[in-house]
């Protein structure tokens, strides 16, 4: 091809040759080209030579050639440009021939079709499209040299309305046939759409063939060589009144839809109309068009029936539709905030649902904490599930649940019959107690830790945090004192979790205690050994725990004299520990120390487990079968009102007898030993707390609760008020509420009390002439 | 301590005959005792001076450390022969600057250290 090319050319600079002479020739090929006759490579290549002739030969014959091929106003154009470039490029004439050609063609072609309508305008005018776009780009090719030398010239002087040949053809093909014929193409396929939005077929070819004129139309006129649509024949012929259109359809269809069915139904409509429109896109119009109509379906489809959606929604929430509520979130969550709304609604309809769940369990919720926290989880389980399935995890929608459930669990029927937000906590940490405790239904170890990690779900909403570690602490307590821990594994596992959630100052006497077991189990081998060597044991099988001071949340010990018998246990360990540590002293702590005693004055040989107070009463029955409490109290050391309750249980317990009521014994009440005891167990546990430790212990509980929550807020606010100097009143509340936000929730009047004991104590001072400031004194 | 024990030992030994002996009669008779004590550090003053911090607990700069719990075990007591008591980490530093016991002032000397 090459070689030939240059052969023709340089046969061509040799014998110039004028327009008329190759013209008739030309447009005899062209004409071929355009009437879609075939066309041999050979003639193809004459058609080029032509032009290659045509060009190239005026170009050698200088001034001549000029006046005689290019009359009229391009003279004087022609003439500038070869003054500035030095060179002359030639093809005006040429160029006005073939435009000639163009137009004349196309107005023929129009002649045709300008009565057609319908699909038979689209059929006349794709398929001349598709004829004409080939036939102008053989015709470009053919016109290559041109292309690339005199249209190049004339464009880089800025010559307007010079163009390639095949963008000649389009924009002759946008004046000549376009314009006549553009408002019933438009309609036809406007037509066709809505046909097919009503479910019946269309030749879809049709419509991308228009499609693809339009776009190609879409020349950018200003700077050629920017290459690509700018598409403003699709839009302004085709794109605004597709989207008008497509509006007016779906306003009247989703009103009518509507109007004769559930919006359950409407949804699914919608969310196929979408996924529809989509396709459209894709399968024949531009690609530019498909975020204008996803908005204008999303505003006909969803963001009109907006309120009809957030109706809906509460029903759907009611009867659980987990289906129809994610089908609602995708197609809302298409709107900007439209997510708000139902946000909300969903915070309130599950605040709802486990307020009334509580209330409905009743007297069980305040008394069994399992069923307290299974109700919670159950709840939490329900619509967790909920947002992860339907709302895809959402943020906001997690946000929703969160606060719902912070809502519900810390004010609830329960709390409000016990007049206090500790109840909440109080529950959980009991049942994390069930769970730990030793029992016949302790759950295998994979279950439980499964069940624990639940509880830490209550844990996370739970406000007053302190609580829980309160109530958490007396009860491991308890739980390791008497070895009634299920699993060692379970309870580490449950510190590290609370750890994890709350940091290591939470939990750090929860882990002293745990370790002070450990080293009591050791010191008990010790012991044992040092009285195995020293030859003489002790005659009662003595045990003992040393807890170290201050991570143990135990009271004071009672006093009273000890039995000679544990007397001698007492001296002979506390020399051995003196023995083992130094700067140690021991307290102990007689009420938590329970021990065994056989009987002898019964039928049976017993074994009863009982407290130290019990066991000290009950050996003064050694000596006389019949005390007054007085005496009891005179021999035992144990002050009257406690004797009397540990005289009412072993009365209780039927191993004492007295002529008074159990209930209202005197100082002055004669208790004997009630020889007739029966049990049909043989070990027997009398060891049962006493009525009054229990409520001495709960208030005790809530006293320190607020002693210790003020020193915290001190802290915090001294630790504010150093960073800051300088603070108003709410900012420092406002900073004081956060900071204590992961224990729990103080209250406004006590944060003030503490202000104003830190103004005592000269930590702050008022600012003077400053309203509500507050300066940190150092 | 051993001499302490040697001299109980023949006492001893005739209670727990004596025992032995009235156990049959006995209605009630011990078998087993389950104690629980509690220990601290045998000091006058429960705070240490240099640190603020509870003796029972590890002193500031053991737990701002964060060292793990067998660390914060071995932060023990001191007391010094005018009996005042510190942490002995911080009394360690303490006297690197002033050989003086930081509540009376007279020359600081141990007396003993925590076990």
């Amino acid at each position: 091809m090459m070689s030939s090319q240059r052969g023709q050319s340089s046969y061509g600079s040799k014998a110039p040759i004028d327009l008329e002479h190759i013209w008739s020739d030309l447009l005899q090929g062209i004409e071929k080209v355009y009437n879609k006759q075939a066309m041999s490579k050979k003639q193809y290549m004459d058609l080029y030579t032509h032009v290659y002739d045509y060009c190239t030969n005026v170009n050698n014959q200088g001034g001549r050639g000029n006046s005689v091929s290019i009359p009229s106003a391009a003279t004087s154009k022609a003439k500038k440009s070869q003054a500035a470039g030095g060179a002359q490029f030639v093809g005006h004439e040429l160029y006005k021939r073939l435009k000639e050609y163009l137009k004349a063609h196309l107005v023929s072609v129009l002649k045709n079709g300008v009565d057609y309508m319908d699909e038979t305008v689209l059929k006349f005018y794709t398929q001349q499209w598709e004829e004409y776009q080939f036939s102008s780009k053989v015709l470009n090719g053919v016109c290559a040299y041109l292309n690339r030398h005199w249209v190049k010239r004339e464009c880089e002087e800025g010559q307007k309305g010079i163009y390639e040949i095949y963008q000649l053809a389009l924009v002759t093909w946008r004046e000549n046939l376009f314009r006549h014929l553009h408002k019933q193409v438009t309609n036809a396929v406007l037509k066709l759409i809505e046909k097919e939005r009503n479910g019946d077929p269309i030749n879809t070819r049709l419509v991308s063939g228009v499609m693809n004129c339009y776009v190609e139309l879409g020349l950018n006129e200003e700077d050629q060589s920017a290459k690509g649509q700018n598409l403003s024949v699709y839009k302004d012929s085709f794109e605004n009144s597709f989207l008008e259109d497509t509006e007016r359809f779906y306003t009247r269809e989703s009103a009518e839809f509507l109007r004769h069915n559930p919006v359950t139904e409407y949804m699914k409509r919608a969310e196929q109309r979408l996924t529809e429109e989509q396709k459209r896109v894709q399968t024949y119009l531009h690609e530019a068009t498909l975020d204008k109509l996803s908005k204008t379906c999303e505003k006909v489809l969803i963001e009109k029936h907006l309120e009809i959606f957030q109706a809906e929604f509460q029903h759907l929430l009611a009867d659980d539709k987990h289906d129809d509520l994610g089908r609602m979130y995708q197609l809302v969550s298409r709107i900007s905030e439209g997510l708000t709304e139902l946000r909300t609604l969903l915070e309130d309809h599950i605040t709802q649902q486990g307020l009334s769940a509580i209330e409905r369990e009743g007297e069980a919720a305040h008394n069994d904490p399992k069923v307290y926290v299974t109700t919670i989880l159950d709840v939490h389980r329900k619509y967790n599930a909920l947002v992860m399935s339907a709302f895809h995890n959402d943020a906001g929608f997690v946000a929703a649940l969160d606060k719902a459930c912070g809502k519900f669990i810390n004010s609830n029927a329960v709390t409000k019959a016990a007049n206090s937000s500790s109840k909440s906590p109080e529950l959980l940490a009991k049942y994390c107690d069930l769970l730990l405790k030793k029992s016949a239904k302790n759950p295998e170890e994979a279950e439980l830790e499964d069940t624990l990690n639940q509880v830490m779900v209550v844990f996370k909403y739970i406000e007053d945090k302190d609580v829980f570690q309160r109530f958490y602490s007396k009860m491991l307590a308890k739980r390791l004192v008497q070895h009634m821990s299920a699993s060692d594994d379970a309870e580490a596992s449950m510190i590290s979790k609370l750890k994890q959630a709350c940091g290591f100052e939470y939990t750090s006497k929860l882990q002293r205690m745990f370790q002070d077991i450990g080293v009591s189990k050791d010191l008990n081998e010790q012991f044992k050994r040092h009285l195995t060597n020293s030859a003489e044991p002790l005659d009662i099988d003595f045990s003992i725990q040393v807890l170290s001071s201050g991570s143990w949340p135990f009271q004071q010990s009672v006093n009273f004299s000890l039995p000679s018998e544990l007397e001698r246990s007492v001296q002979r360990f506390t020399t051995f520990y003196s023995s083992q540590h130094s700067g140690r002293k021991l307290h102990w702590l007689y009420q938590m120390s329970k021990g065994e005693l056989v009987t002898n004055c019964f039928k049976n040989r017993y074994t009863l487990q009982a407290s130290t107070l019990q066991m000290a009463v009950l050996l003064q029955y050694n000596v006389s079968t019949t005390w007054t409490a007085t005496q009891l109290s005179d021999a035992t050391g144990i002050k009257m009102d406690l004797l009397l309750q540990v005289a009412q249980i072993l009365l209780k317990s039927k191993l004492l007898s007295s002529d008074d009521d159990e209930n209202e014994l005197q100082q002055s009440s004669q208790l004997s030993l009630f020889v007739g005891y029966k049990n049909k167990k043989l070990r027997v546990n009398i060891n049962i707390p006493m009525k009054a430790e229990l409520k001495q212990e709960q208030e005790a509980t809530q006293r320190h609760l607020e002693e210790d929550r003020k020193l915290l807020i001190q802290a915090a606010i001294v630790r504010i008020m150093k960073m800051r100097k300088v603070l108003k009143h709410q900012q420092l509340l406002a900073e004081v509420l956060n900071q204590l936000s992961s224990r729990f929730k103080p209250r406004v009047h006590i944060i003030k009390k503490c202000i104003d004991i830190l103004i005592e104590k000269e930590y702050l001072e008022r600012t003077e002439g400053q309203k509500d400031t507050y300066s940190y004194l150092a | 301590m051993a001499d302490d024990i040697d001299m109980e030992k023949p006492a001893e030994k005739v209670t727990v005959n004596n025992d032995c002996v009235m156990k049959s009669e006995k209605m009630f008779s011990l078998k087993r005792w389950n104690a629980v004590a509690m220990w601290s550090w045998d000091v006058e003053c429960e705070i240490c001076a240099i640190c603020r911090v509870q003796v029972m607990d590890a002193c500031l700069r053991c737990q701002a450390e964060n060292r793990n719990d067998k660390e914060q075990e071995e932060c023990v007591v001191i007391w010094g022969e005018c009996n005042h008591s510190f942490h002995n980490c911080c009394m360690k530093l303490w006297v690197k600057q002033n050989n003086r016991c930081p509540l009376c002032q007279q020359e600081w000397s141990v007396q003993r250290i925590g076990k």
